[in-house]
């Protein structure tokens, strides 16, 4: 084994001693590399989740950090991307499986973190849209900004997200419903507003490249409550989309 | 499908025009959104890459506790002790 | 010329102080050093304010993560992003560490310590030749600090730099605070690694803090924290070797408990006047 090799084994492994390659007394200048490795990427992890953070505490979200890192440590050297695993490793995290919601309130996170890096790409305006026939229509399909996405999950999410950033007052919630949220970048700040689940479905949809007429079938089979005109407002209101396009086949 | 669920031109073209109407009178402005979260909970998602080494100096990695599961008690001290979950929702597995 | 960077301070950029900055017309900065990791998403904020700040500001591209130290082949998907910075942005300087972060698979986060070996020298030759080669421009490679020091080592670390420098071609990122760092865990003299530096192949200098703990003996063991105020011996180390060379481009790097702008603007300013000082020294 390499230098290397064994210095990378050591780093991860607790209970491992400092490779034997070194001079002098190295039990405690080894651990300076262990800590940096610990503490660079439990940072990355604190940055991306404040929500977490904010709902379990400090403490216990470093210990989850920490479990988490050893056994999903970074293959990509860019750390935006780290904690991508992070919903499904809380999933089956049997300390957190009392709060069965923090595994969709870490994708809403992710989702946060990507739209914050999405590409700058020209929102379609209202005009885009007025100037639309009539015929055909049900087979447009629209393109979303990069930065655009939905979550939505079996957890009044939205309530818990304004409680933990102090909105609204954190309390019992008794009234525990499904919710969704959109997710998106107008300008520079990643923003989070609630959507109704036949919207989020609408928009879920479009995403997935169905036509506007397959995508409003969905939502409304789905949601019985399902409102077109207000799921095409927050659409063309929010800026939602980057493009229309009016043939069939693969969006490029 | 059934019918109910099927939306021709004619509908969409009403609806798009529904929402131009309410796009324009800004009755259509989404719920209000969330705080900036970078200034909500002072965290900056800009530099996540760094090449300084981590505070706490050894501390965090010759710590033997902070890497056995078994022997670190999870508690935690956050809002979802607050939120309580409805009994019988501790099991229920996301979709 | 070893760099097109100005003979001036210069300060890491920290978001934070983005707004304070651009409010401080007269902030005595002559560049500024971004980590080219942090700016390799696609849009959005880092991008908008590196952009403004290329307005007013020369630019130092600080790699942080190639792993050029690593056993592996460099990430060619890495170099292809490196690449699109330094066409988009067109700093004055690219810069990394001789060190290593990845192995196996894995990042880690860390610049971690190399074995001074005829081999590492041919793999890090390599490396940096590939990196000049596929960015088009000649690279500055930083000194590291170190807590650990491995016994196959048969070369001093001023002399394997020399020895890339004259394989490669490349420049040198001297950081004066890791020259101390290394110095005083290893029990050696600062003094006498930079009496033999090549210091005409330096396009830049570094300062930052350290934190001061001890090794398992009691002996001091000092951590490159970046995270305080440039140290004393540090300073003095500084002035000598800008008296000998001459002003050269100086940074102050503060990562870690980033202060409120005017305290790095104070570093900054201190960092101008020594240079100010020595304006007139021949260049080595």
């Amino acid at each position: 084994m390499t230098s290397l090799a064994s210095f990378a084994g050591a780093l991860t492994a607790p209970d491992r001693r400092p490779p034997p390659e070194f001079a002098g007394h190295a039990e405690r200048r080894f651990a300076v590399y262990r800590n940096n490795v610990a503490v660079a990427l439990i940072r990355a992890l604190e940055t991306r989740f404040p929500v977490l953070i904010s709902l379990v505490g400090e403490e216990f979200f470093r210990a989850m950090a920490r479990e988490f890192m050893l056994a999903h440590p970074p293959t990509s050297l860019l750390l935006t991307s780290f904690g991508d695993e992070l919903p499904d490793f809380l999933a089956s995290f049997t300390p957190a499986e009392d709060w069965p919601y923090l595994t969709d309130i870490a994708r809403i996170e992710i989702a946060r973190t990507r739209a914050y890096h999405a590409p700058d790409l020209v929102r379609l305006g209202a005009d885009a849209f007025s100037a639309l026939m009539s015929q055909g229509i049900e087979a447009l399909r629209v393109r979303l900004h990069p930065a655009v996405a939905v979550i939505h999950s079996p957890h009044p999410v939205w309530t818990i997200l304004a409680m933990t950033s102090g909105s609204q007052p954190a309390a019992a919630i008794d009234d525990w419903q499904p919710q969704a949220v959109l997710i998106d970048r107008p300008e520079l700040d990643p923003l989070i507003r609630p959507l109704t689940l036949g919207t989020a479905l609408f928009i879920e949809a479009l995403g997935a490249g169905e036509p506007l007429g397959r995508a409003a079938s969905t939502a409304a089979s789905r949601a019985t409550d399902f409102d077109l005109s207000a799921a095409l407002a927050i659409l063309i209101g929010g800026g939602l989309a980057t493009s229309i396009h009016v043939f069939d086949g693969d969006l490029p | 499908m059934t019918a109910k669920t099927t939306f021709v031109a004619a509908t969409l073209a009403g609806s798009i025009a529904a929402a131009l109407g309410m796009v324009a009178s800004a009755a259509a402005a989404p719920a209000a959104p969330q705080p900036n979260m970078d200034k909500c909970y002072g965290v900056s998602l800009a530099g996540q890459n760094d090449c300084a080494a981590g505070a706490g100096t050894t501390c965090a990695g010759t710590s033997k506790v902070n890497y056995d599961a078994k022997a670190w008690k999870y508690v935690a001290k956050g809002t979802c002790e607050t939120i309580k979950t409805p009994k019988g929702m501790g099991h229920l597995k996301a979709m | 010329m070893t760099t097109r960077l100005p003979a001036g301070a210069g300060v890491g950029f920290k978001p934070e102080h983005f707004d304070a900055i651009l409010a401080d017309p007269a902030a005595p900065i002559a560049f500024l050093e971004v980590h080219a990791e942090n700016y390799m998403g696609a849009g959005g904020r880092p991008h908008a304010q590196l952009s403004a700040l290329c307005e007013r500001f020369a630019l130092s591209l600080h790699g942080v993560g190639l792993s050029i130290g690593g056993e592996a082949p460099l990430d060619r998907a890495h170099l292809a992003r490196l690449r699109a910075l330094i066409e988009r942005y067109r700093p004055e300087s690219f810069s990394e560490h001789l060190a290593w972060s990845s192995h196996g698979g894995t990042f880690f986060s860390d610049l971690l310590p190399l074995p001074y070996t005829p081999e590492t020298l041919r793999r890090v030759g390599d490396h940096v030749a590939e990196v000049q080669d596929t960015l088009g421009c000649r690279m500055l490679l930083e000194n590291p600090s170190t807590y650990v020091r491995f016994e196959e080592s048969t070369i001093g670390e001023v002399d394997f730099l020399g020895a890339l420098v004259a394989r490669t071609g490349c420049g040198l990122l001297l950081d004066i605070n890791n020259v101390f760092v290394s110095a005083v865990n290893h029990g050696t003299d600062a003094r006498a690694y930079l009496a033999d530096f090549p210091f005409e192949a330096v396009g830049e200098i570094h300062l930052g803090g350290h934190d001061e703990d001890m090794d398992d003996s009691g002996a001091p063991l000092l951590i490159d924290a970046h995270g305080s105020p440039v140290a004393d011996p540090v300073w003095a180390l500084f002035a000598e070797v800008i008296a000998r060379t001459g002003p050269l481009p100086s940074l102050i790097e503060w990562d870690n408990d980033v202060p409120a702008w005017p305290v790095l603007r104070a570093e900054a300013a201190r960092v101008g006047a020594v240079l100010t000082r020595h304006a007139s020294s021949a260049v080595a």
